[in-house]
């Protein structure tokens, strides 16, 4: 195999496939990036065994062929090489050999062939979106994932196709984030699937904030996300999500509408003195008037008022302030809306506008 | 440890070996330098600057994000070297510790013998240096540790101590930070033998409680013990087989026993764990964990040994041979407060 680029050129495609390499790999090749060179294009490949992302330019090459390389040390060169300088690669016996102007290196490698291959996805359903409305649903959502939890089905996100949607719904099992958004899908009955939390990471990584479409491939196990040139495959979680519908409060009677910026910022400040283990923080509502309260183990305080719209009568309620900034920051409209109906059950904030877009809270007991 | 981050960034990375290194923020944001190379020091950078500084002082340096986690894993190994020699370790951070050899029988008892020995064995098995400082007490010994960095092995006697200490400017002082220091010069003390002019009552005036700490060390004595017995993080068994394995069976078996002598160990000292770890070292010595949190705390050693079967599954075990198989549970709360339902006041309600 043996090619001549710009540093320029492959340096893209090379950092795209390095983001899913792990640090501590349970398999040398996994180091690895996998280079394929053949007469006009050529492709990379980087892979977890459970996130693989796969990329290639038009290329013309010498000899074609194929090999893997470390990907830290094959980027960090790349990287570190000047600005539009050429490089020459080429591979002989077990050896890559990398020129460029007065610099020589040579790097180890292993068999292409013992580079593990994602299985083929078999029947798919498919979708195309825009790749900013589906970067902004997955993020959206996201923070509200588990980690590392026991619930294994727990450690991803939700992804619900219907004939004229598509829902992401996230849950730690203390609070939970939907969000659905329109578009047109081939699947014929509802489909579920669970994406893997580093494969999610890893998309929105991918992803920009373009209105350039994107193609969703859903198979039995895999979720494919082709943009471009690059693609991008992920194992799905095999188990079943809980019902989310059931823990999704209807609002209530006296809705609490406030200006989420304001909010936000109170609460902000407001958390600065809180357990920095539980976050916990006090509310109490009154007639259009909301009061904040931290403390701390030191018995350092904060108190914040904030106007807001409310008829109801005083409640007093406690939350872990991290999980009402999260949603408060994944809203964009200027008003928020929250439902809060007894210190024992969950919280409902909305938008103000039609998205279909729910943050459930579950309070805390101080 | 010597340059601790910098230098598991320097082992990790090859090719930034003989360069400065900086590990921290990023010189175009508004960090600052964690932890840097010897390299790095020759052009003035020191922690805790700001990254942009350090950038200005030496713009070829090589700036790397903490990675923390690592940092954290290569910290545990070199406490498990420490317990090889004594029980008596006392973590100062993720990088120093207090050690206490008193009763140490290996190389006849000799500290300086056993520093040497743990240099080496840091060495060997870490690919990382280490400074050592042995001396008759923790004041000594960390003021000891810091003479001779990097790679260093300093000793202070009994015989040296009190003039050691005499020499010394106070800032070197434990317990003696810039206000203390600047409060210390403006009563003209500058060294150790400044100090040691000061009757207790006068320091005890002047310093509060902390003048009757400085009035002992400016004459060499701490009598400040070294306690092991700060908060337990984790508790956990392993076993290395006599042979490398492949059939699951007999590492299911094997993790059955762990977990019931670990769950036994958790119940004597009085604790409950919401995290389990599973630990497997291939044939090749590849060092692998693999861990899950539960919400609520790990009722018996069969749920652990549940858990444990489907880390198992996430691993390569079987496919690979396996050397050693560890079990720990680590979150740990003290049990009385769960069983009674009373945790600390604060208590999240749960969704699903």
């Amino acid at each position: 195999m043996k090619f001549n680029i710009d540093r320029n050129d492959i340096l893209p495609p090379v950092q795209t496939v390095c983001t899913v390499i792990e640090r501590r790999q349970t398999l040398p090749i996994l180091a690895n990036i996998l280079i394929v060179a053949e007469g006009n294009k050529i492709t990379f490949t980087g892979t977890d065994m459970e996130v693989e992302v796969v990329t290639s330019i038009k290329h013309f090459s010498e000899n074609p062929g194929e090999v893997t390389v470390p990907a830290r040390k094959f980027l960090d060169i790349c990287r570190a090489l000047p600005d539009g300088s050429s490089i020459e690669l080429s591979f002989n016996k077990d050896q890559v050999l990398i020129k460029s102007g007065k610099s020589r290196f040579t790097l180890a490698t292993l068999p292409a062939t013992e580079f593990p291959s994602t299985e083929a996805l078999g029947s798919s359903n498919k979708i195309s979106i825009s790749q900013e409305d589906f970067k902004a649903l997955l993020e959206d959502t996201m923070f509200s994932m588990a980690q590392q939890d026991v619930r294994y089905y727990l450690n991803g996100l939700l992804l619900e196709m219907e004939k004229n949607s598509l829902r992401a719904v996230a849950t730690d099992g203390h609070r939970l984030a939907l969000k659905e958004i329109k578009v047109q899908t081939d699947v014929a009955e509802t489909q579920q699937i669970i994406i893997p939390r580093k494969g999610v990471i890893e998309l929105v990584r991918l992803l920009d904030g373009g209105d350039e479409k994107i193609d969703i491939e859903i198979s039995e196990n895999h979720i494919r996300v082709s943009k471009g040139e690059v693609q991008f495959t992920s194992k799905l979680i095999d188990g079943k999500f809980p019902d989310y519908q059931r823990v999704i409060p209807k609002g209530g009677d006296h809705p609490i509408k406030t200006n989420r910026e304001a909010l936000k910022q109170g609460l902000v400040r407001a958390s600065i003195l809180s357990n920095e283990k539980y976050k916990g923080i006090r509310l109490i509502l009154q007639k259009d008037l909301l009061k904040a309260f931290a403390h701390n183990p030191e018995q350092e305080e904060a108190e914040e008022e904030i106007e807001i719209k409310y008829a109801g009568e005083e409640i007093e309620i406690g939350f872990n302030v991290t999980y009402l900034l999260d949603a408060l920051s994944a809203i964009k409209t200027e008003q928020v809306i929250l439902n809060i109906e007894d210190p024992n059950s969950s919280c409902l904030i909305l938008p103000d506008n039609e998205i279909e877009c729910k943050y459930v809270v579950m309070p805390m007991r101080l | 440890m010597d340059a601790y981050f910098a230098s598991v960034e320097q082992r990790d990375h090859p090719e930034y070996q003989g360069k400065p290194v900086i590990v921290g923020g990023l010189p175009d944001k508004r960090g600052v330098v964690a932890a840097c190379s010897y390299e790095a020091r020759q052009f003035g950078i020191h922690s805790a600057m700001s990254s942009s500084r350090a950038y200005s002082l030496c713009p070829s340096a090589i700036f790397i994000r903490p990675r923390i986690d690592i940092y954290r894993e290569v910290s545990t190994e070199i406490q498990s070297i420490f317990k090889r020699y004594t029980d008596l370790v006392e973590p100062l951070s993720l990088d120093e510790a207090y050690l206490d050899v008193t009763e140490c029988t290996e190389f006849q008892g000799s500290a300086t013998l056993i520093a040497r020995s743990i240099k080496k064995t840091i060495k060997e098995e870490t690919e990382l240096t280490a400074s050592a400082g042995v001396s008759y007490n923790k004041f000594l010994a960390k003021i000891a540790s810091d003479m001779d960095k990097p790679d260093g092995c300093y000793l202070i006697t009994p015989e040296q101590g009190e003039k050691f200490v005499e020499l010394l400017e106070v800032r070197k002082f434990h317990g003696v930070g810039k206000a203390t220091e600047a409060k210390m010069k403006s009563l003209g003390i500058n060294t150790g033998a400044d100090l040691k002019q000061w009757s207790e009552n006068a320091l005890v005036k002047n310093f509060g409680k902390a003048g009757r700490h400085y009035f002992q060390i400016s004459r060499g004595i701490d009598h400040r013990p070294v306690r092991n017995d700060r908060i337990r993080k984790s508790i956990g068994c392993e076993t290395t087989f006599q042979e490398d394995i492949s059939d699951v069976e007999v590492m299911l078996n094997k993790l059955d026993y762990l977990s019931e002598k670990v769950f036994l160990k958790l119940n004597e000292k009085g604790f409950s764990a919401k995290t389990v770890t599973l630990k497997v070292k291939y044939d090749n010595f590849d060092l692998i964990t693999r861990c899950v949190t539960s919400e609520n705390s790990i009722k018996g050693a069969d749920e652990m040994m549940g858990i444990l079967g489907e880390l198992l599954q996430k691993t390569e075990a079987g496919a690979r041979k396996v050397r050693l198989l560890g079990v720990s549970v680590s979150k740990l709360d003290p049990m009385h407060q769960v069983s009674t339902g009373q945790s600390s006041g604060d208590e999240q309600l749960k969704l699903l």
